[in-house]
């Protein structure tokens, strides 16, 4: 039986002076959660520590180092989903808290709901004992001077060049070692995003989804056009009709790019511990670890 | 043969006092889309108009008449889907307009986003000239005798709002052969604040694809999301099944798989369509 971790952490046209750090990120952050699973622990802890690790770390945008709204501020989503039961914890659109996938998670384990939203996930996280974190410590000053450039811009113009956004939403996806998949998603968005904009990732079949039966996927790119045609959903609908991983997210970011003209990636792992790591943007950050027999030898890729 | 126009508000064990009211509901909304098709309208015109009389009226969970979340307030949420090019709109929790259907299309029409939650879907309402209405008159006696009785510590949300009080959707396709989806709900009884169903996530509350089909669907929120049973039926119809066919092997799946009952209406580019629950 395989224990298998894939990560990402965003498709999209990374530029050189990000890239050795967002490699840096995802391989820490898959060795992160590959100890969870070699521990003997559940699918669910690696996925979500792992994410956890990429929401931490500012090279990317969740948690901190997260993209601002019009209005400056940072808004947060995230999901993580048990393949199992098909439970699943998400969050949309809520502030000030260091670690939006952990909210997602007890909102799985502690409410009978899926999905809280703004003010309303806030008061849950406070009600957890969820620390508040200033804003001003989730935005680095890269971040601060983009935004301010971009304010500049014209809406219009900004928005014909999806593909050219950063899109370093962060994913991961585990097997463990019961056969249990898992799959989480955190993001700040798009950068200038309206207030209260909601991409894929929260939304359950869009910015992730996970079944025993079929896989787990974890989905990055552009949210709209992610949303649009329910890629993580659309993956698993592949694998169920017999696809290996790897064409059934092909076949998918292709239909995805032709249809309504989005790019993005995705990383899928199933049951039977095969992945894949597959993007239609310029590059995507992403690592995977992958351990054989449960007291065999380790490899690990990039 | 099109156009077609289903309509849905509720699915459950409606009690009699309630049903005469719900039935007149849904077949008023339905004429209503459906003098909007024969006119030439599309698809996404029927279903909308459809929607916002189902939220006019107080009998339904929508617009007024909408569930009260555990304070006491109407949080709403909404989605449109357009078969043609797959854009969708949607709002989650917004609060203090009559017809949230109406802003989620505004969401797809006039912004570059697919949803739009909370305080910003507030503030896009009023920046797009949408009137803001007291809470007040959205709540509805029976919705706030709902509520109080849900407030005891062992009420059953769930159960108890089974059939009474329905989030409310249209399926439509058009004389052009487009095909379209709305849905509109004031969520769940007594639900957590910011709570967010199936209602406006894309592939759980509705989906439309032209290729394929159109799905609304009602019922237990948090199930129809974990097997995404809008997007599931349609994958049934893309194998080959009838509407009929994929929309009760999508339910009973759900009620297997995760205990979950519901409703939905489904409709085929072709025009045939399915009104089919498990509740």
């Amino acid at each position: 039986m395989s224990a298998v971790i894939v990560v990402h952490g965003g498709a999209w046209a990374i530029p050189d002076e990000l890239a050795q750090a967002s490699v840096d990120g995802v391989k820490s952050a898959a060795c992160q959660g590959f100890s969870v699973l070699k521990g003997g622990g559940s699918a669910l802890d690696a996925v979500e520590a792992a994410v956890r690790m990429m929401e931490d770390n500012t090279v990317f945008n969740a948690g901190h180092g997260a993209t601002l709204n019009n209005n400056g501020d940072v808004e947060l989503d995230a999901i993580i989903m048990d393949g199992k039961t098909l439970a699943c914890g998400a969050v949309s659109s809520v502030k000030n808290i260091a670690n939006p996938v952990s909210l997602a998670r007890a909102v799985m384990d502690k409410t009978s709901h899926v999905m809280l939203t703004g003010s309303g996930a806030n008061q849950f996280a406070e009600s957890m004992g969820v620390e508040t974190v200033p804003t001003d410590a989730l935005v680095t000053e890269y971040e601060r001077k983009e935004w301010e450039k971009h304010k500049t811009y014209v809406n219009g113009v900004m928005e014909d060049f999806n593909a050219q956004w950063a899109h370093d939403t962060v994913g991961a996806v585990a097997l463990d070692c019961t056969g249990n998949v898992a799959c989480a998603t955190s993001t700040g968005g798009i950068r200038n995003k309206k207030i209260g904009r909601v991409g894929d990732s929260p939304v359950i079949g869009s910015g992730g989804y996970a079944d025993n039966f079929s896989g787990a996927v974890s989905c990055t790119g552009h949210g709209e056009s992610i949303l649009k045609v329910t890629l993580a959903r659309l993956i698993v609908s592949h694998i169920e009709q017999g696809k290996s991983v790897s064409d059934a997210s092909q076949l998918s970011l292709q239909y995805m790019g032709e249809r309504v003209h989005g790019a993005g990636g995705s990383i899928v792992v199933s049951p039977s511990g095969q992945w894949a790591a597959t993007f239609t943007t310029e590059r995507m950050a992403w690592a995977a670890a992958q351990q054989d027999e449960l007291c065999g030898k380790n490899t690990s890729a990039t | 043969m099109l156009p077609v126009i289903v309509v849905h508000g509720g699915a459950g064990h409606i009690p009699r006092e309630r049903s005469e009211k719900s039935m007149s509901g849904v077949c008023y909304a339905a004429r209503a889309g459906y003098s909007l098709l024969q006119g030439g309208a599309s698809s996404m015109d029927a279903v909308v108009e459809a929607v916002i009389q189902m939220e006019n009226d107080p009998h339904f969970n929508a617009g007024r008449g909408s569930v009260l979340n555990v304070k006491g307030d109407v949080e709403m949420d909404a989605l449109v889907m357009d078969g043609k090019t797959l854009a969708s709109g949607a709002v989650s929790a917004v609060r203090n307009i009559a017809n949230p259907v109406q802003l989620a299309r505004l969401v797809m029409d006039k912004t570059s986003h697919a949803c739009l939650t909370a305080e910003g879907a507030s503030k896009f309402a009023r920046a797009v000239g949408i009137p803001e209405v007291s809470q007040e008159s959205l709540i509805t006696e029976y919705a706030r005798m709902r509520w109080t009785k849900n407030l005891a510590p062992d009420a059953n949300p769930v159960e108890s709002q089974m059939g009474k009080m329905g989030t409310v959707g249209a399926v439509a396709v058009d004389r052009e052969g487009n095909i379209a989806c709305a849905t509109s709900t004031g969520g769940m009884l007594n639900k957590m604040e910011g709570r967010v169903g199936d209602t406006p996530c894309i592939g759980s509350g509705g989906y439309a694809d032209n290729q394929t089909g159109a799905v609304s669907t009602t019922g237990h929120g948090e199930a129809i999301m974990k097997v995404t049973l809008a997007r599931l039926i349609l994958f049934h119809m893309e194998q080959g099944q009838t509407v009929e066919a994929a929309s009760d092997v999508g339910l009973a799946y759900m009620k297997s798989r995760v205990g979950g009952l519901g409703g939905v209406v489904t409709v085929d580019p072709q025009g045939g369509w399915g009104a089919r629950f498990n509740s």
